[in-house]
């Protein structure tokens, strides 16, 4: 006898059937050939409108492409939590509570969600965000993690533990008396890691979603709200880049500086094409986090 | 040509010759089977660029995929309505007017719009939206009443009758997502055209007598009058923080519930 043909989804490595239309570990098409940028970055192919994805007994369904809709249908003993915000519909069996989080006047100051929800099987729930994108389907094998920024998240399954950490990413600007200290990827980014049983973490990346594997020690600078998520192993930290030409004005100011996240590998890193304005007074940089770096061209 | 040398729209009832791809009526596409998830939501017909669709003695032509434009051929004596800031351009011989709205103060007041305009024939027009979304093309039959989120109408074929629906109730009022008031509209003898733009996907599914689904208020598109809303509000704490208030509005059938999955959370604004 020999083993049915198996099929290794590029994205998430998961191994399964060949005559799947669609990796049932993170809903990549099967079916669609990689599509990589010149500079190595890979586009992540949309979830096709109806993929399922399975985890424990449960499965979600990923419906609709503008702006899709993660569709539960939780089994007795499986559950997911989500931001409550990020909740479309739900039937009368899904049962919804408040999940309590560690730290929660440091969430409150730092304008992270301060109530986590989760829902219980059976039943049906489902959840949306508000900006066109993609759904980013990251499956966790046990004891593996992934970091992801603040507001990028949607929803989780139980398996999957929730904690936070300093991202360490910061500057601090200065006029006059009035000094002002800036988070480029937020004061906190939320880390998930699979225990004892795999789990599956949902993002939404707003536009488009690509995503490249740094080797050892390779870098890579990205607008620091581009970033959806990282594997822990990669190591980030803020770049100042004053362009050349503009010496009327003194060094440190606004108006003369880009400021990048550095990436470096190893590991995975995702970013999203459609990214929010970076909050920057545009005062004069007064000290920033320790490991951050400058070039004056 | 018989009954039988016709084919039936899934989406709109719609009879369109069988050669047809697309409906003649909504512009659903007749070649592809329609998409239902497991739990019984079925996706809005994706118009296919450059579908034409026919009312009265005008057509509409739906441009474009992300942001779609609905382009009017307007016949002779035919006119449609709208509300004035979904005008994307029109011809110089396309005449406009204003159409006269009962309670028009309690329409300022709710943050509706009481000024309508009316665009009529012969020429063309055309209309679009700010977000991307789809178009859903919803022929109604004499008879039909449907409830409409407001400022979600693009446009309407003047043998529609528009009106307003109060909101029942100070819960729902204050936590569903609507405001005071629905649009409503009604149609009479004549058949009619009304085309919504929901933002992101847009999913409807048919309920039957006394089922329900909760529903975040915002994502809530359109519904038929028998269709029932009330809010329910569910409390979740953690330890010493007060937590939120999750309200969720209780939809229950018979009738048609149509949502956008790109929703504007009214308690995260």
């Amino acid at each position: 006898m020999t083993d049915p043909v198996r099929y290794t989804c590029p994205w998430c490595k998961h191994s399964s059937d060949a005559g799947s239309i669609s990796c049932p570990a993170c809903g990549a098409p099967v079916d669609v050939r990689r599509s990589i940028t010149k500079s190595g970055w890979s586009e992540l192919p949309p979830i096709k409108d109806m993929a399922k994805i399975q985890f424990g007994q449960s499965f979600c369904q990923i419906e609709g492409t503008l702006v899709p809709v993660a569709d539960f249908k939780l089994s007795p003993g499986d559950g997911v939590y989500f931001a409550h915000h990020l909740l479309l519909w739900k039937d009368d069996q899904a049962q919804v509570s408040a999940m309590s989080l560690k730290g929660g006047w440091k969430r409150l100051f730092a304008g992270m969600p301060l109530v986590m929800t989760q829902a219980s099987g059976p039943g049906r729930i489902a959840f949306s965000k508000d900006k066109p994108g993609e759904m980013v389907a990251i499956p966790l094998e046990r004891g593996r993690a992934v970091d992801v920024r603040e507001h990028v998240f949607m929803v989780a399954t139980h398996s999957v533990a929730y904690d936070w950490f300093n991202s360490g990413i910061w500057f601090r600007t200065r006029e006059d008396k009035k000094v002002e200290t800036h988070y480029p990827v937020g004061m906190f980014m939320d880390r998930f890691t699979a225990g004892s049983a795999a789990g599956l973490v949902l993002l939404h990346g707003a536009g488009n979603v690509y995503i490249r594997d740094l080797q050892p020690g390779q870098s890579i600078l990205v607008k620091p709200t581009s970033l959806l998520f990282k594997d822990t192993g990669v190591r980030m930290n803020l770049h100042f880049e004053y362009p050349y030409g503009t010496y009327f004005v003194p060094w440190r100011s606004w108006g003369n500086r880009y400021v990048w996240l550095s990436l470096t590998g190893p590991g995975r890193v995702g970013v999203q094409s459609h990214f929010e304005p970076m909050e920057d007074s545009g005062y004069r940089l007064d000290s920033f986090e320790p490991n951050a770096t400058e070039t004056q061209w | 040509m018989s009954a039988l040398q016709r084919i039936a729209c899934s989406w709109c009832g719609s009879q369109s010759p069988t050669e047809a791809t697309t409906c003649i009526a909504c512009g659903a596409p007749l070649d592809v089977k329609n998409l239902v998830s497991d739990s019984g939501w079925r996706s809005a017909p994706r118009l296919r660029d450059m579908t034409e669709l026919r009312f009265g003695n005008s057509t509409c032509q739906v441009e474009g995929e992300i942001v779609p434009v609905a382009e009017i051929t307007l016949g002779e004596r035919d006119s449609i309505f709208f509300e004035h800031h979904v005008m994307l351009w029109k011809d110089l011989s396309v005449a406009l007017g204003v159409m006269s709205l009962q309670g028009g103060m309690k329409r300022a007041l709710a943050g509706m719009p009481f000024v309508v305009s009316i665009a009529s024939g012969q020429g063309r027009i055309a209309f679009s939206r700010d977000a991307a979304g789809e178009l859903v093309v919803m022929p109604l039959h004499p008879g039909m009443e449907l409830d409409v989120r407001e400022h979600a109408f693009l446009l309407c074929s003047h043998s529609i009758d528009f009106s307003y629906t109060r909101v029942q109730g100070l819960r729902n009022i204050l936590f569903g997502g609507q405001g005071m008031f629905m649009d409503r509209f009604v149609t009479r003898d004549a058949p009619g055209l009304l085309i919504l733009h929901g933002y992101g996907n847009v999913f409807e599914r048919k309920l039957k007598a006394g089922e329900s689904i909760l529903l975040e208020p915002g994502a809530f598109l359109y519904k038929d009058a028998s269709v029932t809303m009330n809010v329910e509000t569910q409390k979740l704490t953690t330890g010493l923080f007060g937590g939120v208030g999750m309200s969720l509005a209780r939809m229950t059938g018979p009738g048609r519930l149509g949502i956008q999955s790109m929703y504007h959370h009214h308690q995260t604004e």
